[in-house]
């Protein structure tokens, strides 16, 4: 039978205390569409589930046209598809957003939880990733801060460490004349779980012809979300041209290292790799 | 479309139950809560193939709150199938386990957790048996066996009619290809259910989530060595059945021997993942065609031979095998047929009926044949079609014996609805398709009526229609009050149903094949008409008229040339009744088909009193790059004689659409080794709303002699021509062919890197 202890606190240094003194027993419950289902198969079986939904502290979003933008761990998807800052200034989050699950599961689903359960295919991973996003991670001797490439560390596992909590996301201001997308390859067009997702961000110089900057990141190949900086290097200082785009596009499939599984073989995911990699470069450097 | 004077019958009518499910006051199975009900469980087999050394309850039986645990020999090791000749599955395992998921306890608890944790606590000693997954092996005579007997072969019919080896001979062009089809789940949004609660000495009553009241209690009645009339089985509403709930299941005879046992109810509700992997699926076929044609497109000679995946137990297998190859040609016409279909076992889950039973795979394969035919001769393929249409009072080869048929009507409507030219990435595909209004044999051989119908009148102006029909959501209630209504003149909310009950409703073998709208609704006019005679008969009196002067319509009963003169329904029904010194005013009536005329073996005789048609068109983009296929519109043609309720015909033909739409392009139960990776809605893709595509219907009402008001069938034929027409609108947009269900981007990528090569 599954039984355990349930605890809401009101301040997240309750939570890190609940959560270091369970010595490893319990769970952090947010909106729950992922840890539910899990408990419910009886893959995990925490002893102690510390629902983190009475914590003020971790919902809402902020911007600051200096400091950028910061999303807090209990932020729902739905919120990220209304927030009009996200919309003005970040709006390939909401666009991410916009393809995860269904409307039930969006007006459920956290921002926490979908970086903190650290599946390969964690939509709003590899838009982050372009952003240059950093976490705040709260701990019981107070705050760290973590870049977001560093964040996971295999499939279901992040750096977060005993006791210690996802608190909110730090975005920085995206670059001059840039222009970030996410594609997401699945069959449905709703309820579908990325085959491949990748999100581009193209910064160019003045001339709006050479790329100032570029950031490629891909997700459901590998056993974590990356970033591709190989492909990166190639386009950087460049003039986009075609061919240019081509090449960052198949260097960026040949780092992907997918797997084979019941959502599509991993060659397939390689060449869906390359193909929406072109795409998205086309696209991120095209409308400025 | 109106060409008739109806009051009722041709209007859009919604569905008579549609409030009670849209605001949750329906109760189906799940919602059955009676005092001191206990959950059952039912633990599985985890080997494919497996002999069974020693079954230990002794701890699962200690665990608190354990009620009962059953094993096979609290059963009485009887065999039940659907044909009943070829019976092979017990209701738990004997000596073997011959699938992952086949059952082999069952427990009762007090509550649904209780009894999983029992589940754990039994404990099977099993000895490994080599299994078999691929058919072709289980097919070889080395193989091992699944079952007692000579070889694997659950089913095997075969028959020629003419002489195709001639045909192919004074053929112009000769087409072989081999295609292959995929097993899918029904995925009814209720999973599989019933309550079962054993009254001492002897009576048992069933709730069930099922297709057929009357043919669950046969089976039941022969399971348990119980007489059928000991034995209640009651229909709540049913959440969607597809061909998945019309067979008995392990699970209801252990609920009731659970509650024999306990002396409590026990409510027994299967997991999705049950659903997925141990009730039924849709035969995956591997299918050999062989088709040839004149210059013209004339049709001289199609051979199959097909090899059905039938999984670990026969289920419906010889029907399926059966319906493959009545069905190889129709809707066209062939000079010379010749078929051969295997249906074989393999230890995995078990096929049965689905939508359209084994036509849509046969249909996908031919129309895809025929696609190719077209265009390597130049040819139109809707004028292939036409030339090869049949036509009313057509008798085919193997003798079905065509009463109506607007097919060609149907492919003239698509014709026009085509768009000539189309840009690059999009595409058009067209297929047809032809079935049934119900069967014309005993396949079953039971000894049962097919369909009855009582019809009493109330002095309020009402009157309750008693059927056994069991609606699963499809619309029979409603077309069946809608009958009632037009044949009395009242209205369709004047109609109480009193429905799907064995110990109160007479007999109707159930939502099956397509059946219940001719031939429950030819009862159900029967009766109505019994029921208008005498009523007539009344008032002819009273008003001092002929009876054959007399109208009855909105309402009323009145002389049809001076309707002011006439008296109001409800008076007619106090009149009739004291007419006859208090007699209830009661109907009856019956629909039997002609005694059983086909030959399974010689593949001859009428499958059906008669048989709908359609042809629809499928549009496509397509994104080469990364295979994926988005279909925009499926035009539909379909003949499905007078449509007595058209909002649910358009109903029926918008779900078979969605249900063929997921079916040729993404579904699949991915299955290694006898284990189904996917029994999740996850992992198996069901097209949400947002992928169906929009529907465009025409009807082509031929009147059916034989049908009610002329009504056919609607429920099933149409995902038989949706699955190909879009393998051929695929084809068409990008050139690449397909070969196997479903298409997807994968094999499309791979389809289209051969084309170049
Ligand atoms: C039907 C369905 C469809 C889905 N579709 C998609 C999809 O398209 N794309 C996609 O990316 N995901 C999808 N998901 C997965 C899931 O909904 C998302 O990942 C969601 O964002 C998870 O958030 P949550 O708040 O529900 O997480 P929870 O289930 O509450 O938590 C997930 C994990 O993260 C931990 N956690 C949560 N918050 C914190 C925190 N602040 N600090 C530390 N640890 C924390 C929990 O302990 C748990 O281990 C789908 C899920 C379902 C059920």
């Amino acid at each position: 039978m599954l039984t355990f202890s349930y605890y809401a606190p009101t301040s997240l240094n309750q939570a890190c205390r609940l959560l270091s003194e369970a010595q490893g027993q319990a769970r952090l419950l947010a909106g729950g569409t992922d840890l539910l289902i899990q408990m419910k198969r009886n893959l995990v079986k925490p002893q102690f589930l510390i629902d983190l939904k009475k914590i003020k502290r971790l919902k809402g979003i902020e911007y600051d046209p200096e400091k950028g933008l910061r999303i807090r761990a209990l932020v729902t998807h739905s919120e990220l598809l209304h927030n009009p800052w996200i919309l003005g200034y970040y709006p390939i989050l909401a666009q991410a957003a916009q393809t995860i699950g269904s409307v039930q599961i969006r007006n459920k689903g956290t921002v926490g939880g979908n970086l903190c359960h650290a599946v390969p295919s964690a939509d709003l991973a590899p838009p982050l990733l372009v952003l240059n996003a950093r976490a705040v991670v709260r701990g019981l001797k107070g705050k760290k801060f973590i870049p977001l490439e560093e964040f996971f560390c295999a499939p279901n596992q992040t750096i977060l460490k005993d006791g210690e909590i996802l608190q909110e996301i730090e975005v920085p201001r995206m670059p001059e004349r840039s222009k970030a997308i996410y594609l997401k390859h699945g069959i449905r067009r709703a309820m579908e779980i990325a085959i491949v997702g990748v999100a581009v961000l193209m910064a160019l110089k003045p001339d709006r012809r050479t790329c100032a900057e570029v950031r490629i990141a891909l997700g459901a190949v590998a056993p974590t979300p990356i970033r591709v900086v190989e492909a990166e290097n190639s386009l950087q200082g460049k003039i986009i041209a075609p061919e240019e785009i081509e090449k960052a596009a198949s260097i960026a499939a040949a780092h992907a290292q997918p797997i084979t599984d019941l959502r599509g073989s991993a060659e397939y995911r390689q060449e869906i790799v390359r193909v929406l990699t072109a795409r998205a470069i086309t696209h991120a450097a095209r409308i400025i | 479309m109106k060409h008739h004077n109806y009051s009722i019958i041709g209007h859009r009518q919604p569905a008579v139950d549609a409030a009670s499910k849209a605001t949750g006051q329906a109760q189906y199975t799940v919602d059955i809560q009676l005092p001191g009900m206990l959950w059952g469980k039912i633990l599985r087999s985890k080997y494919p193939h497996a002999r069974i050394l020693n079954i230990d309850t002794s701890k699962a039986e200690k665990l608190a709150g354990i009620k009962a645990v059953i094993t096979h020999k609290d059963t009485l090791g009887k065999k039940f199938g659907f044909v009943r000749n070829t019976a092979d599955q017990y209701p738990l395992a004997v000596d073997k386990v011959r699938y992952i998921g086949d059952e082999i306890a069952a427990v009762a608890a007090v509550a649904e957790d209780v009894a999983e944790e029992a589940l754990a606590l039994i404990r099977v000693d099993y000895e490994v048996l080599p299994a078999v997954f691929d058919p072709l092996e289980a097919i070889d005579p080395e193989a091992p066996l699944i079952h007692d007997g000579q070889n694997n072969i659950s089913a095997r019919l075969a028959w020629e009619f003419g002489n195709v080896e001639e045909g192919f001979g004074e053929s112009d062009f000769v087409r072989q290809d081999t295609f292959y089809t995929q097993p899918v789940n029904h995925c009814p949004l209720e999973p599989h259910a019933c309550v079962a609660s054993f009254e001492p000495p002897d009576h048992l009553t069933v709730w069930a989530s099922t297709q057929g009241v009357f043919y669950l209690r046969n089976q039941l009645s022969r399971t348990l060595d119980m007489p059928i009339s000991n034995i209640r089985v009651i229909r709540p509403q049913v959440g969607g059945a597809f061909g998945g709930k019309i067979e008995l299941f392990p699970f209801n005879v252990c609920a009731a021997i659970l509650s024999q046992k306990t002396g409590k109810p026990v409510k027994i509700v299967c997991t999705r993942e049950e659903v997925f992997t141990a009730t039924r699926c849709r035969h995956p076929m591997i299918i050999h065609l062989k088709t040839g044609v004149k210059k013209d497109g004339a049709l001289v000679a199609v051979q199959a031979r097909i090899i059905l995946d039938g999984g670990a137990y026969n289920s419906t297998g010889p029907v399926a095998t059966y319906l493959a190859g009545a069905f190889l040609c129709l809707p066209l016409k062939a000079r010379n047929i010749k078929y051969e279909g295997f249906r074989v076992y393999t230890n995995k889950p078990v096929c049965g009926a689905q939508r359209g039973h084994a036509v849509p795979q046969i249909r996908f394969a031919i129309e895809s044949q025929l696609d190719i035919i077209a265009e390597t001769l130049g040819l139109d393929p809707i004028e292939l079609h036409l030339k090869n249409a049949v036509q009313t009072g057509d008798v085919t080869l193997n003798k079905q014996v065509i009463t109506s048929c607007g097919f060609s009507e149907c492919l003239e409507k698509i014709k026009a609805q085509r768009s000539p030219a189309l840009p690059e990435g999009k595409g058009i595909g067209f297929a047809t398709c032809a079935f049934v209004s119900g069967a014309t044999y005993h396949l079953f051989f039971t000894t049962e009526a097919f369909a009855n119908a009582i019809i009493q009148a109330n002095e309020d102006g009402t009157v309750s229609l008693i059927t056994g029909v069991a609606d699963i959501g499809q619309g029979s209630d409603t077309v069946l009050a809608m009958i009632t209504a037009e044949e009395l003149g009242i209205g369709v909310k004047d109609i109480k149903l009193i429905t799907a009950d064995t110990d109160l409703t007479p007999y109707d073998w159930g939502s099956g094949s397509s059946r219940v709208t001719y031939q429950a609704g030819n009862a159900t006019k029967m009766a109505a008409a019994q029921v208008k005679k005498l009523l007539l008969e009344a008032v002819s009196h009273e008003l001092d008229v002929y009876p054959e002067e007399l109208v009855a319509r909105d309402g009323r009963i009145f002389v049809r040339d001076r309707p002011e003169k006439g008296i109001s329904f409800a008076e007619a029904v106090s009149l009739a009744q004291k007419s006859t010194g208090g007699e209830p005013i009661i109907g009856q009536g019956e629909f039997q088909p002609q005694e059983a005329k086909v030959n399974l073996q010689s593949g001859e005789g009428n499958t059906s009193p008669a048989y709908s048609f359609g042809a629809q068109l499928a549009q496509v983009e397509i994104d080469k790059e990364l295979g994926k296929v988005k279909v925009t519109k499926m035009v539909v043609a379909h003949d499905c004689g007078l449509a007595i309720n058209p909002m649910a015909i358009e109903g029926q033909i918008e779900g078979s659409i969605a249900m063929g739409h997921g079916q040729a392009l993404y579904e699949e139960l991915i299955q290694e080794k006898g284990q189904t990776l996917n029994a999740d809605f996850i992992n198996y893709r069901l097209p949400t709303a947002r992928d169906v595509p929009e529907v465009e219907t025409m009807l082509v009402e031929s009147v059916d002699p034989g049908g009610p008001y002329g009504a056919k069938e609607s429920g099933e034929g149409i995902i038989v021509s949706t699955i190909p027409a879009i393998a051929n609108a695929i084809s068409n947009a990008t050139g690449g062919r397909i070969h196997s269900l479903p298409l997807t981007p994968e094999k499309l990528l791979k389809a289209l890197e051969q084309k170049t090569k």
